[in-house]
């Protein structure tokens, strides 16, 4: 028993500075970064791997970590290899706010990259706190432009150009290359054709016709009688097909079977009009042949350019029975981008350092886009402008008139301006040392 | 000594059953928090499944459409008018009641495959309806947001408790109401009207008026479970309601047992249980993306044919009758 005061105030503090050591000793020494160790950085991603939309863009995760693997073996970043942990939300909202949740707070995830779809992302950026917990939201996969409101989504980078640029883009496209031609819009009645239709009107396009068509509700009798009254047109009208690929091949089959097909000029937006799709949807190649269509990447076919080819290479070693397409394309390029994000965030990686390093350099970043890449301090928008292109009969995409012309523009009301943006050559063997 | 009474009992029950979730909810993280509140919300949905098909014998395929307009209402009342949550909450359930009982107005004369065959047709319709009208938010729909606590619960806090505490306490009265209220008169006529339509007739019962009473006061459940699942959601739009959480939730309500409400906790941890099971499983066994993705669909799928074959009114009333033998 202790009966001297000192001794008993002694004893007191010794026994809080050892309790005092023992909560220490049990803390780190700083507050790590989540999904950050000194060899793994842990990414996810919440995406539809079944279901309807499953079957159009499952191959997005599997092409990242197939790009990711790659730089794995080569070393990976700054020492750290890159696990991406793959999440299926079937394009539904409520999956897609669980599972964005379950990468937070279970897979303990440093950052999310190439999320894909507005309604679905929508909800699981607020479910999931990302704002909160300041985590890195990277290259969203929609043409949605809301997403690039730093109020409402502080740490979402978006990746491809929005559908109102296409549109305002379009415009300009059609009234210097096709002057006195009447030009009629089949648009889907949702944010993306609205969305399509304020970019026409920002164009400042004159429309002979526009019709809006709730989401498949376009069935082959009724584009048939759309096609009848619209080829009542004189001359030879532009027809502009803004929606989804499904639609464009219905409208193309239909036109088949009226044998209207050399009575418009065709033109699918950059969602509707892949050629892989609407062959395999039964359009026919000598219908295809001469379609135009807009596009930011180039062509999936064209081994000639030293991304594609390059990314091809790496599908075939780390992808194996997948075929290479535009959405692989897309995945693969969305993940250099990643790579090069966490490369010029440095070695001592934190989720805010990476956000302002895609902020100062990521406009420099190299990838396979044709069209400049807009992050800034003030822009979290990725690519933004287009290009056009004329399908030919074996479902290739070649530039217009034979030269490559680029426009950029922004989502509202900024001009539209021919660009002769050049993109950075691909780093040696695809794997970035320039950020 | 006071008297228990049945009713009094089930309260004191509900109490109790509350005061432990609140101190279950400060023992665990967001995660089990977050996902407790799916399980109180999707309770609340098979509640009024057994309310319209084990209570009333009428078979409803289109629990979504309804839960899509509680969810709506609850949105537009606080996100448009601009009122606090609760009240929000609390219009879902009327309103979407008021819509169950026009519906039970029309429906009332159809029953077996006619009625699963119009219910259908309405969890397809409805939520494509949405699409159509602006003040809907078309496909990318609008903001339901409840807002954070209140700053004098502190501020460790956070979203998930409040979301877990706001769907548990809803869950708990909704379901106290529904069990009292089935456990007098309504309860039994229900019951006799199930069984044998025309004996029920005969006695005197309307089962016309009952049918649409059902109706009403399923869709109420089903609203209030809309309003909280687009609240853990953040938002709601056409594409959160898909057929497949019509059959989900029906699927958990076999589960549970259709004729009794004992065991809708076990039937909302079913659905919300089954894909992380299925997650865990992939992980240790190391299985490739397509067995993780189809995985959940099988358990339940086996989970839904042995609660057929095995407890096919579910396994309250196997304790039940557990309980029965023991007396005797």
């Amino acid at each position: 028993m202790i009966r001297n005061k000192s001794m008993k105030r002694a004893s007191l503090a010794s026994a809080v500075i050892a309790a005092g050591a023992l909560v220490l000793s049990t803390l780190p020494a700083q507050a790590a970064t989540p999904g950050v160790s000194a060899t793994e950085i842990k990414l996810g991603i919440s995406s539809p791997l079944t279901g309807s939309a499953g079957v159009a863009y499952g191959k997005v995760p599997g092409a990242m970590k197939a790009y990711f693997n790659y730089i794995n073996a080569n070393g990976g970043v700054n020492g750290r290899k890159i696990t991406l942990i793959s999440r299926d939300d079937k394009y539904l909202p409520t999956l897609a706010a669980t599972q964005t949740t379950n990468l937070i707070l279970k897979d303990n995830v440093f950052a999310l990259v190439g999320a894909l779809g507005t309604a679905t992302h929508s909800k699981a950026y607020k479910a999931a706190a990302l704002a909160k917990n300041n985590v890195p939201d990277l290259f969203v996969n929609t043409g949605f432009s809301g997403f690039g409101d730093t109020t409402k989504y502080p740490t979402t980078f978006t990746v491809l150009p929005s559908y109102a640029m296409e549109a305002k883009i379009m415009s300009k496209f059609i009234k210097e290359k096709f002057t006195g031609q009447a030009v009629a819009l089949i648009a889907q009645d949702d944010e993306f054709g609205i969305d399509g239709v304020n970019g026409f009107k920002a164009g400042a396009l004159t429309l002979a016709s526009t019709t809006l068509y709730p989401q498949s509700s376009l069935t082959d009798a009724r584009a048939k009688a759309l096609l009848t009254g619209l080829s009542a047109i004189p001359g030879k009208p532009v027809l502009v097909m803004f929606g989804t690929t499904d639609v464009t091949a219905g409208i193309l089959k239909a036109a088949e079977s009226l044998d209207l097909v050399s009575k418009f000029t065709w033109i699918a937006g950059s969602v509707g009009g892949d050629a892989n799709t609407l062959l395999a949807l039964g359009v026919k190649a000598t219908t295809l042949n001469g379609v135009v269509a807009a596009s930011f990447f180039p062509d999936a076919k064209d081994k000639s350019d030293e991304y594609v080819s390059q990314f091809m290479t790496i599908n075939e070693k780390y992808n194996k029975g997948v075929t290479f397409d535009n959405v692989v394309l897309q995945g693969m390029n969305s993940a250099m981008l990643t790579v090069q994000a966490l490369r010029a965030a440095g070695k001592n990686l934190t989720r805010a350092g990476l956000i302002s390093a895609i902020e100062s350099k990521g406009a420099k970043f190299a990838g396979a886009g044709l069209v400049p890449l807009n992050y800034s301090a003030t822009s979290r928008i990725g690519y933004n402008g287009y290009w056009f292109g004329q399908l030919n009969a074996s479902g290739e995409l070649k530039p217009y008139g034979g030269t490559l012309a680029i426009f950029t523009t922004d989502s509202g009301a900024g001009a539209i301006e021919a660009s002769t943006y050049k993109r950075p050559t691909m780093p040696k063997n695809g794997i970035p040392t320039n950020s | 000594m006071i008297k228990t009474t049945p009713t009094k009992k089930r309260l004191l029950l509900f109490i109790f059953f509350g005061w432990i979730l609140l101190i279950l909810g400060d023992r665990v993280g967001d995660l089990e928090l977050y996902q407790g509140s799916f399980v109180a919300t999707y309770a609340l949905a098979i509640t009024s499944i057994i309310l319209l098909t084990g209570y009333s014998g009428q078979l409803s395929l289109g629990h979504s459409a309804l839960m899509a307009v509680g969810a709506y209402t609850g949105a537009l009342s606080i996100f448009n008018a601009g009122l606090h949550p609760v009240i929000g909450l609390i219009i879902s359930v009327f309103v979407a009641g008021i819509f169950g009982l026009i519906l039970g107005l029309v429906v009332a004369r159809l029953s077996g495959p006619y009625l699963a065959g119009t219910t259908l047709a309405l969890a397809i319709s409805l939520p494509t309806l949405a699409n159509q009208f602006p003040i809907l938010g078309g496909e990318e729909g609008i903001v339901f947001d409840v807002g954070v606590a209140s700053a004098r619960f502190g501020d460790e806090f956070s979203q998930y408790k409040w979301f877990f505490w706001i769907s548990a306490l809803a869950a708990l009265i909704m379901v106290w109401l529904v069990a009292n209220l089935l456990s007098v008169r309504y309860g039994r006529t229900f019951k006799a009207m199930r069984d044998n339509p025309v004996a029920a007739q005969l006695s005197g019962i309307n089962v016309g008026q009952l049918k649409v009473m059902a109706f009403a006061l399923s869709s109420g459940v089903a609203g209030l479970s809309g309003g909280l699942l687009v609240m853990l959601i953040s938002g709601v739009s056409p594409s959160a309601f898909p057929l497949s959480l019509s059959f989900a939730v029906l699927t958990g309500a076999v589960v549970t047992g259709l004729y009794n409400l004992k065991g809708v906790i076990l039937g909302g941890l079913v659905l919300v249980a089954i894909p992380e099971i299925a997650d865990s499983l992939v992980s240790r066994i190391g299985g490739s993306e397509g067995f993780t993705t189809t995985l959940p669909g099988f358990l339940v799928s086996a989970l839904l044919i042995l609660a057929v074959v095995f407890t096919p009114n579910g396994p309250g009333h196997l304790l039940k009758r557990h309980h029965h033998k023991k007396k005797v």
